[in-house]
């Protein structure tokens, strides 16, 4: 049993002509051998040298033969489960199906004057809430909604961050790691007896340090599925062409695949495509380009021809409000994301770059999920749906469908309804106060705080994440991660008789 | 030379299977034989009939052989240019090339309360002014930008609105018909030297109307290419799947070009796909959902087999301002025309629906048309944009892309900057008065009305196309259509030193 996702009934969008693909995947095995990938791990090295990599280890350069890379590809599993708290949120990756996540932002945002803010503990765990309430988020990500929030030191918002989302929330887990991190939030997922995916993530161009080998080598020996994850920007970090920050991207990924198959052989692994054109006035990321849905369309159709399951998560807005620009940026890329095969897409809640997300963007997103897995599903062709007889007894004018069975029973299977659009008459709209989308998902995230019960931890499981946390602060504490005016007002901020809530 | 609008480079996307492809092309055959198509037009169904229809003339009913309908399909040409007045401005429908229209709006909005009025002859020629001015704005579709401006009588809308494109924008016009303002429309083309693409509407269900048909006639006669048109409502006009819909909307346009390639063989047809699903709760055309980019994608691949150019009519979205919920419509139409192959599709300016339209929001939407041509360029693979040698030379950290001249070549080349949008980083967005998409909007539209210069008409041509709009007066006012108050109102409207732009 697993969570049912978004099917695709159609054949992909392939925007790479079968030779465009076959010159990518040439060129990325021309760079893995020639340029190779520098990897900051000896343990690692060791392996890759006894499997047939080219190594120098002064420079900690492995280069990977096209034989083992072609053969670690293999061992991939095209499609896996993972295991949630609730088994009904168990997903499995892969295949045709594509599952929606929340997008992470470092603060909450003023809805007035749109400015960024920290989060409070309340904000955070509300926003884990409305989350856990919306029907297309089906898993959760790494820092959402925030990285953390007000009091906690930035050595524990990792930590803090799962703790919430383990409290509020039945769905599917994936976190991120920092100065060993992972070590802790593994044993909060064996506490409640769900899988979560450990990141290995590139430093790009071609370059991963200690901490990230770290990580996937800890996650893949408890057993969790890994998240290789790419974050060049093209023009910085990878060349500025499409096509060269392909190959440099499936170079990147294709590395640590190799050695996490060599560690354990039919490892679960997913790619994450989290890359960005350089904006080149600005020096940042170029957040809202459809260079990154050119990239991302391209990304899955070359895992797709490797079967290994693809994470979009690039699909964040430039526009620092909730706006017609951030409507038109996201419905772009995650559609682009839907239609070319990926499997996970990072969605809700995001308002501008990694830096802002807010409950209220979340519901709004909802609505563009639904939308997109509206249009996945396809058009039911039977002889039901095509209605020749109908039309035959309907005939022209003044014949018409409304008061047909048919139309009763197919409109409410056919239509989507989106929950926080306007979708009134001129002369409705005036007569309720003209109320537009941002009002109606203001009312909807009220509605979900009022109503909405998250299945809470049974008690011991909530004496575990309370202990594991409080071990990774002994552990931050004593490394001198955290200093000891912020343990105080860390410790001060847990006083609420709400805890952890509030 | 025609205008190069945004070609495809990669193969479209195809939302049937090939099977359910043949099942709703078998069902539209099956309804035009056994249901038939009601034409109120004596000498449509005596040409009908002359060509093998089967015809009832009591019901005014043709039965349309399958033998005849894929005869006329193949007769219609799969590519035509249409003439523009400026011969850089002239398209050439069909193939792998997408073109934008703007969408029409019954009036203008105030942009503080998003509140509907009519336009004044100054904004109307302004707003023809502004899509004038946009480059990704290809041609002029029918009641564009508004149904017409303060002062017109309802029956000169539609040729004061012809006339004000035709004197402001060197751009193609489409023309629709209104009782027998296609004979004007077709006399001031002549006189211009131009092509007008003239409308055919049904009736749905199945039905044409004389007036539809009258304006077939004259156009085909006329050798103007023709647009035809269904434009049901699912569940209310058509059956309420979509499946069902795209039979008996097929069924509708597929009579028109039979009866046009009956009258002219060879004529030059587009075929429109207009049909939305009712919202139930309001019995109105449910404007923004999604199923509507459902149907385009169907209707697309469907008269790709066909070989016939397609014009996608429905860019309007349900939100009555542009924000969240617009942007993510608009992006959806927009691109789902643009992936599935649709020739045209109206995007630039309209608000809500079909009933508002503002030259903001046509350059907002400037920037969703360029970023779609620019996925639908595809990504240009080759080794120079492969980069395998500059990743080699560049290798891991500390090496990066920045400084090379490859990236001060390319980027350029790979990356389309949007006009009016907000890409700027946090501090610099503070430090700059927070500015969003519609504040950059207003800024370019001021600048374009300053400096913009549409190519005027000849003083001849001028003159030509006061004389037809005078004709047009008099053949109204004879037939009662424009009353004496209503025609005072009009003169005193045209008493400006600067008519006819005030």
């Amino acid at each position: 049993m697993a969570l049912k996702g978004f099917r695709r009934n159609f054949k992909p969008l392939e925007i790479l002509t079968q030779e465009q693909l076959e010159a990518i995947h040439r060129g990325t095995l021309e760079v893995l051998w020639v340029t190779g990938v520098r990897m900051e791990h000896e343990g690692a090295l060791t392996t890759l040298e006894k499997n047939g990599c080219k190594i120098d280890h002064e420079d900690f350069r492995a280069h990977f033969p096209p034989g083992l890379v072609e053969e670690s590809l293999r061992n991939c599993p095209s499609t896996f489960h993972i295991k949630s708290r609730d088994p009904n949120s168990s997903l499995t990756m892969g295949g045709n199906t594509v599952y929606f996540l929340p997008f992470p932002g470092q603060h909450t945002i003023d809805l007035d004057t749109w400015e960024p803010r920290t989060a409070t503990r309340k904000e955070f765990y509300d926003g884990v809430t409305v989350l856990d309430a919306l029907p297309y988020v089906h898993g959760m990500w790494s820092y959402t909604p925030y990285f953390g929030f007000e009091g906690v030191p930035p050595a524990m918002a990792l930590l803090e961050s799962m703790a919430g989302k383990i409290r509020r929330t039945t769905k599917f887990l994936t976190e991120g790691y920092s100065k060993g991190s992972e070590q802790f939030t593994m044993q909060m997922a064996q506490a409640v007896d769900t899988e979560m995916s450990v990141p290995c993530l590139l430093s790009p161009p071609l370059t991963y340090y200690h901490d990230a080998i770290e990580a996937a080598l800890r996650g893949i020996e408890a057993g969790f599925p890994i998240r290789v994850s790419e974050g060049a920007v093209y023009g910085g970090t990878a060349p500025v062409t499409i096509a060269g920050a392909l190959v440099s991207a499936t170079a990147n990924l294709i590395a640590p695949i190799v050695l996490l198959q060599l560690v354990k052989p039919g490892a679960r692994i997913f790619v994450n495509d989290f890359t960005f054109p350089q904006n080149m006035k600005t020096g940042s990321p170029g957040f809202g380009d459809i260079g990154i849905s050119l990239h991302a369309a391209a990304f899955n159709q070359i895992w797709r021809r490797y079967g290994v399951p693809t994470c979009n998560g690039a699909a964040i807005p430039a526009s620092k409000r909730i706006d017609f620009q951030g409507g038109y940026e996201r419905a772009m890329s995650t559609l682009l994301f839907a239609l070319s095969g990926a499997n996970f897409i990072l969605l809700h809640g995001g308002i501008s770059s990694e830096l802002t997300h807010h409950p209220v963007q979340a519901i709004l997103d909802d609505d563009i999920a639904g939308m997109v897995g509206r249009f996945l599903e396809g058009i039911t062709v039977n002889d039901e749906t095509l209605a020749i007889d109908l039309i035959e007894e309907v005939g022209p004018i003044p014949g018409h469908f409304l008061n047909k069975p048919h139309t009763r029973k197919w409109w409410k299977l056919e239509q989507f309804i989106p929950k926080a659009a306007d979708r009134l008459t001129y002369p409705e709209w005036m007569n309720t106060g003209k109320k537009g989308c941002l009002d109606y998902a203001r009312d909807r995230m009220e509605h979900i705080l009022a109503t909405h019960k998250p299945t809470p931890l049974t008690s011991s499981q909530e004496q575990d994440i309370e202990r594991i946390l409080e071990e990774a602060r002994s552990y931050y504490k004593e490394r001198g991660l955290i200093p000891d005016d912020e343990m105080a007002t860390y410790r001060n901020s847990m006083k609420s008789s709400n805890y952890p809530y509030e | 030379m025609a205008l190069k609008g945004f070609p495809r480079n990669f193969k479209p996307l195809e939302i049937l299977t090939q099977e359910q492809l043949d099942a709703i092309h078998r069902g539209t055959l099956e309804v035009l034989w056994v249901t038939g198509v009601r034409m109120e037009h004596k000498r449509a169904l005596q040409l009908l009939e002359k060509n093998g229809c089967r015809v009832d003339y009591q019901n005014g009913r043709a039965y349309f052989p399958p033998g005849l309908v894929e005869d006329c399909l193949r007769r219609a040409p799969s590519s035509f240019p249409a003439r523009a007045r400026d011969p850089g401005n002239t398209l050439m429908l069909g193939g792998d090339t997408l073109y934008f229209a703007p969408a029409p709006g019954q009036m203008t909005v105030d942009l503080d309360t998003w509140e509907p009025r009519t336009a004044t002859r100054k904004e109307y020629y302004d707003g023809v002014k502004v899509l004038d001015a946009l480059s990704t704005l290809h041609f002029f579709t029918t009641y564009t930008p508004y149904f017409g401006f303060q002062g017109v009588p309802p029956c000169m809308g539609m040729l004061e609105s012809l006339a004000a494109r035709v004197r402001n924008s060197s751009k193609f016009v489409v023309a629709g018909h209104s009782n027998n303002s296609e004979i004007f429309a077709i006399s001031m083309a002549q006189a211009l030297g131009i092509e007008v693409i003239g409308t055919c509407t049904a009736a749905p269900p199945l039905t044409f109307y004389q007036d539809a048909i009258d304006s077939a006639f004259r156009l085909a006669e006329a050798g103007m290419p023709v647009r035809v048109v269904g434009a049901p409502v699912m569940g209310g006009s058509a059956p309420a799947t979509v499946a069902g819909s795209m039979v008996s909307n097929l069924a509708e346009v597929m009579a028109a070009l039979v009866l046009v390639q009956l009258i002219r063989p060879g004529a030059r047809v587009l075929v429109l796909d207009f049909a939305m699903p009712m919202n139930m709760k309001t019995g109105a055309p449910a404007f923004g959902s999604m199923e509507v980019c459902m149907h385009i994608a169907a209707f697309n691949q469907i008269f790709r087999k066909y070989g016939v150019p397609t014009y996608n009519a429905d860019g309007y979205p349900g939100s009555k301002m542009p924000d969240y919920q617009s942007g993510y419509e608009k992006a959806f139409r927009a691109l789902t025309t643009g992936l599935s192959g649709g020739s045209a599709r109206p995007l630039h300016g309209g608000v809500y629906g079909e009933l508002s339209h503002h030259p903001v929001q046509a350059i907002l939407d400037d920037d969703i048309a360029g970023m779609v041509g620019r996925f639908l360029q595809g990504i240009t693979v080759n080794d120079e944009t492969l980069a395998i040698d500059l990743i080699e030379e560049v290798g891991p950290i500390p090496g990066h892309f920045l400084n090379k001249p490859h990236t001060r070549k390319w980027w350029k080349l790979e990356q389309f900057t949007p006009k009016a949008a907000d890409r700027l980083t946090y501090p610099e967005w503070m430090n700059t008065g927070k500015k969003g998409c519609l504040d950059y909007a207003r800024d370019r539209m001021e600048h374009i009305l300053a400096i913009h210069k549409p190519t005027p008409l000849t003083p001849g041509q001028e003159e030509d196309v006061e004389r037809i709009l005078e004709e047009a007066r008099n053949y109204y006012q004879e037939r009662g259509l424009i009353t004496d108050d209503e025609m005072l109102t009009y003169r005193n409207g045209m008493k400006s030193p600067n008519y006819p732009y005030e």
